[in-house]
C-alpha cells in the first residue's frame, strides 16, 4: 500500500502513520520527496482495509498496489480452476452451456424445456424457484415444489441443475436438490448469504451486481472462497449504464479482464446482458470469442407466455442455432462445448 | 407519436392537440379511455419533434413510436450499405482492418508502421495529425506536415488513409489528402462539423461519443447523411461507465443493435474500448463474432515510447497475431478478411 501524505503534513503526522503501519505487522518504506512524503506499507496487505490509514491526520490518499482479494487472484493460483459438474468441467477446455427458463412455472413446462435444451446441446439446466422480482406483486416462484420438478427434469435428462438462492434460510433445502447454487446480481453483496454458501461444498454461480465493479465481484467471490468452498464460477450479466436501447450493457471487457485477474471460470449471461432475444446469439458468440468459459441462456418453449423474462428468452429452435454458432466459435478458440452424455449418474462432489 | 393527455384533460385541450397534429400534416387518432385520452399522430413524422407537443396544455407525456432518424434507418434503406474504398468494400462480406498509430509522430515512424501493418494484414492506415488531447499541454499533432507523411505512406503501401478531422476549418486542406475522415468521439455532437462533413463526398468513420446513446449516435449520423454524404461508417469505441478496470466499457450490444437499426456499416475500436493492449485481441474477436463489419486498431512499433495511447497500442507482431485470430472468427460467421491489398 502507498500512503501519500499531504504536502503540509507535519513530521509528527508522518511518524503516527509509520507507527500505524508497523502496528499492522507491515514494513515501512519511507520516501521523502520535494513536495510530498510517501510511505510504502509492505507485507500481506490484502486483509487490511485502506480505511485503516485514510482517516489518519495528514494523509492525502491511500493507494492499494496489490489486489484486495487473495484466494480469487491468479497470483495466488496461477492455473485455471476447472470445477467438475456432472459429466463435464467448467473452466477447462470445455465450454458449459446452461439453459432453461427464467422461472419454473409448472412440471410440464420445466420438463419440456429441459428435454428441448438438452437436445439443442445444453450441458446444464437453469430454472428459478425463488424469484427476486422487481415488483413484490410479480410471480415469486414455486419454491420447493419447483425444486421437485427440477429434480425430475434432471432425472429425465441427466442435466445438472442451476437454481438461484435468495436467502440463507433456503440453503439446507436447496443443497438437497441443486447441483449449482446461483447467487443473483441483486445478492452479489449479500455478505451473510455469501458466507453461508462458503460453508457449503455445492458449486456456486456468482453473478455480477448491476452496478458492481470487477473488483467488487472478485471481493464477493473471496467471501465464498474464504469459507472453503472453492467451486465458484463468476458470471458477467451486464451492467447498468446510460444506454437504454438494451436492458443492460454487456461488459464484454470483463471477460478478458477477469480471465487475467482470476483463476475462476468466467461465464456470460447474454440473456440478461442484452434483455432482448434478438441480440442473445450475437453476444453469446462474442462472449466465447472473448474467452468466456460458458454461457447461461434463458430458453422458454413459448416466450410470449412466459411468466417472467419472455422478451429475452429464446425459443428452443433459436437456442439450437445459437449453440451451433457458439460451437463454431469455441472450435476456433481451440475449445469445445461440454456434452452431457447418457443417463444421469449422481457423482460425489469433486 | 403517441400523445398521452393528463387524466381529466378537458375537450378544448384535446382539440388543441389534434389541431397541432393536423398542422404538421399528420393524422390524429384519439382514443378516449375511461380516465385518460391518448392521441396517436400518424404519418411521416420523423422530423416532427416531441417537444412540439410536450409543452401543450393538458399533455402528460409524448412517446415516439417511429425512429427520430430516417436516412440512417433500416426502414428507409432495408439492405446493408456497402461502399468501396481503395481496393476493398466495407459493409459487405469483407471485414476491413484499419490500423496504425494514434498520432503521426514523424515521417520515419509512420512509414515504418504503414509497412508493418500492411504486412500483417491491415487494409487501411490510421494516424492522427490533429489530436483532441484531454490536456492542452499534451502533443497536439503534426498538422499538415503529418498529412504529407500520411500521403507518402499511402503511396508506398497502397493503403488508404483515415485521419481525424477536428474543425470545419481543416476540411478543405484535409480533403486533398485523406481517403476517410474520422470524426472522433468528442466531436460526435459537433453539429457544425457534422454538417460540413456532410457537404463533402469523402467517406466518414463516425465514432460514438463517450456518453452517447445509440439513438443519439444515429441522429448525429443523420446530420452527415442529410447533407448528401452517404458513405458513413459507424464505430463503437467504448462508453463511459462506473467500471475503472478498463479505460472504457465496450458496448458489445451496440453491434447487433446497430446492425438491426441501421443499414450503415458498423465497426469496432477495441483499442479505445479497452484502453489496454492485453485485451485488444479478445475484444477484436468478440466484435467480429457479434457481427461487426470491421475494426480500427492502434499499432505502434514501440508502444512504450509512443507519444500518445502507448498503453493500448499493439506491437506489429501482436497485431499480426490478432489478425490471424480475427480471420478465423470471421470465417466462423461466414465473413472474410479483405484479400491482401495490391501495392499501388
Amino acid at each position: 500500500m502507498m500512503i501519500i501524505m499531504k504536502t503540509n503534513a507535519t513530521p509528527q503526522q508522518v511518524e503516527a502513520v509509520i507507527n500505524a503501519v508497523k502496528s499492522e505487522g507491515l514494513n515501512v518504506h519511507l520516501s521523502q520527496g520535494v513536495e510530498a512524503t510517501i510511505i510504502g506499507a509492505i507485507g500481506e496487505t490484502h486483509s487490511i482495509p485502506i480505511e485503516r490509514f485514510e482517516g489518519l491526520d495528514g494523509v492525502e490518499v491511500v493507494q492499494r498496489i496489490t489486489q484486495p482479494y487473495k484466494l480469487a487472484s491468479r497470483q495466488f493460483h496461477p492455473e485455471n480452476t476447472a470445477l467438475s459438474l456432472d459429466g463435464f468441467t467448467v473452466g477447462g477446455n470445455e465450454i458449459a452451456v446452461i439453459a432453461g427458463p427464467c422461472s419454473v412455472e409448472s412440471r410440464s413446462q420445466i420438463i419440456e424445456t429441459a428435454i428441448a435444451v438438452k437436445e439443442a446441446g445444453a450441458s446444464a439446466l437453469r430454472g428459478g424457484v425463488f424469484k427476486p422480482r422487481t415488483s413484490p406483486y410479480s410471480f415469486q416462484g414455486l419454491g420447493e415444489e419447483g425444486l421437485e420438478y427440477l429434480a425430475e427434469a434432471r432425472a429425465q435428462t441427466g442435466l445438472p441443475i442451476v437454481v438461484e438462492i435468495m436467502s440463507q434460510v433456503q440453503i439446507d433445502l436447496m443443497v438437497k436438490y441443486v447441483d449449482v447454487l446461483q447467487v443473483g446480481a441483486r445478492n452479489m453483496q449479500n455478505f451473510n448469504l455469501l458466507r453461508a454458501i462458503g460453508e457449503m461444498r455445492t458449486a456456486v454461480l456468482l453473478k455480477r451486481g448491476l452496478s458492481a465493479t470487477i473488483e467488487e465481484l472478485l471481493m464477493s467471490a473471496e467471501y465464498i472462497l474464504a469459507g472453503g468452498n472453492q467451486r465458484v464460477m463468476l458470471c458477467e450479466r451486464g451492467i447498468r449504464t446510460f444506454e437504454t436501447a438494451t436492458r443492460n450493457t454487456t461488459d464484454i471487457n470483463a471477460i478478458p479482464v477477469l480471465k487475467n485477474l482470476t483463476h475462476l471460470p468466467v461465464i456470460l449471461d447474454p440473456s440478461h446482458s442484452t434483455g432482448h432475444a434478438d441480440y442473445v446469439a450475437a453476444v453469446a458468440r462474442a462472449g466465447i470469442a472473448a474467452g468466456a468459459d460458458g454461457l447461461i441462456v434463458e430458453v422458454h418453449p413459448d416466450p410470449a407466455k412466459a411468466v417472467s423474462d419472455g422478451k429475452q428468452s429464446l425459443k428452443p429452435e433459436k437456442f439450437a442455432e445459437m449453440v451451433m454458432q457458439a460451437g463454431q466459435i469455441a472450435q476456433i478458440m481451440g475449445r469445445k462445448l461440454a456434452v452431457v452424455q447418457g443417463e444421469y449418474i449422481k457423482q460425489g462432489w469433486a | 407519436m403517441m400523445i398521452i393527455m393528463h387524466p381529466g384533460a378537458p375537450r378544448e385541450q384535446i382539440d388543441a392537440v389534434i389541431a397541432e397534429i393536423e398542422r404538421h400534416k399528420l393524422t390524429a387518432h384519439p382514443i378516449f379511455g375511461v380516465e385518460q385520452t391518448i392521441i396517436g399522430a400518424v404519418g411521416d413524422g420523423h422530423y416532427v419533434l416531441k417537444e412540439t407537443f410536450e409543452a401543450l396544455p393538458g399533455v402528460l407525456e409524448v412517446q415516439r413510436i417511429s425512429k427520430p432518424y430516417k436516412l440512417a434507418s433500416r426502414q428507409f434503406h432495408e439492405h446493408d450499405s456497402v461502399f468501396e474504398l481503395d481496393g476493398f468494400t466495407v459493409g459487405g462480406t469483407e471485414i476491413p482492418i484499419i490500423a496504425g498509430p494514434c498520432s503521426v509522430e514523424s515521417r520515419a515512424q509512420i512509414l515504418e508502421i504503414a509497412q508493418a501493418v500492411k504486412e500483417s494484414g491491415a487494409n487501411a492506415l490510421r494516424g492522427g495529425v490533429f489530436k483532441p488531447r484531454t490536456s492542452p499541454y499534451a502533443f497536439q499533432g503534426l498538422g499538415e506536415e503529418g498529412l504529407e507523411y500520411m500521403a507518402e505512406a499511402r503511396e508506398k503501401t497502397g493503403l488508404p488513409i483515415v485521419v481525424e478531422v477536428m474543425a470545419v476549418s481543416q476540411i478543405p486542406m484535409m480533403e486533398k489528402y485523406v481517403d476517410v475522415f474520422q470524426l472522433g468521439a468528442r466531436n460526435m455532437q459537433n453539429f457544425n462539423l457534422l454538417r460540413a462533413v456532410g457537404e463533402t463526398r469523402t467517406p466518414v468513420l463516425f465514432k460514438r461519443g463517450m456518453s452517447a446513446t445509440i439513438e443519439e449516435m444515429l441522429m448525429a449520423s443523420e446530420y452527415i447523411l442529410s447533407g448528401g454524404n452517404t458513405r458513413v461508417i459507424l464505430c463503437e469505441r467504448g462508453i463511459r461507465t462506473f467500471e475503472t478496470a478498463t479505460r472504457n466499457t465496450t458496448d458489445i450490444n451496440a453491434i447487433p443493435v446497430l446492425k438491426q437499426l441501421t443499414h450503415l456499416p458498423v465497426i469496432i475500436d477495441p483499442s479505445h474500448s479497452t484502453g489496454d493492449s492485453s485485451y485488444v485481441s479478445a475484444i477484436a474477436r468478440a466484435g467480429v463474432a457479434a457481427g461487426a463489419d470491421g475494426m480500427i486498431v492502434e499499432v505502434h512499433q514501440d508502444p512504450a515510447h509512443a507519444i500518445s495511447d502507448g498503453r493500448q497500442s499493439l506491437t506489429p507482431e501482436a497485431f499480426a497475431r490478432m489478425v490471424k485470430q480475427v480471420r478465423a472468427v470471421a470465417e466462423a460467421v461466414d465473413r472474410r478478411l479483405v484479400s491482401q491489398h495490391v501495392t499501388a
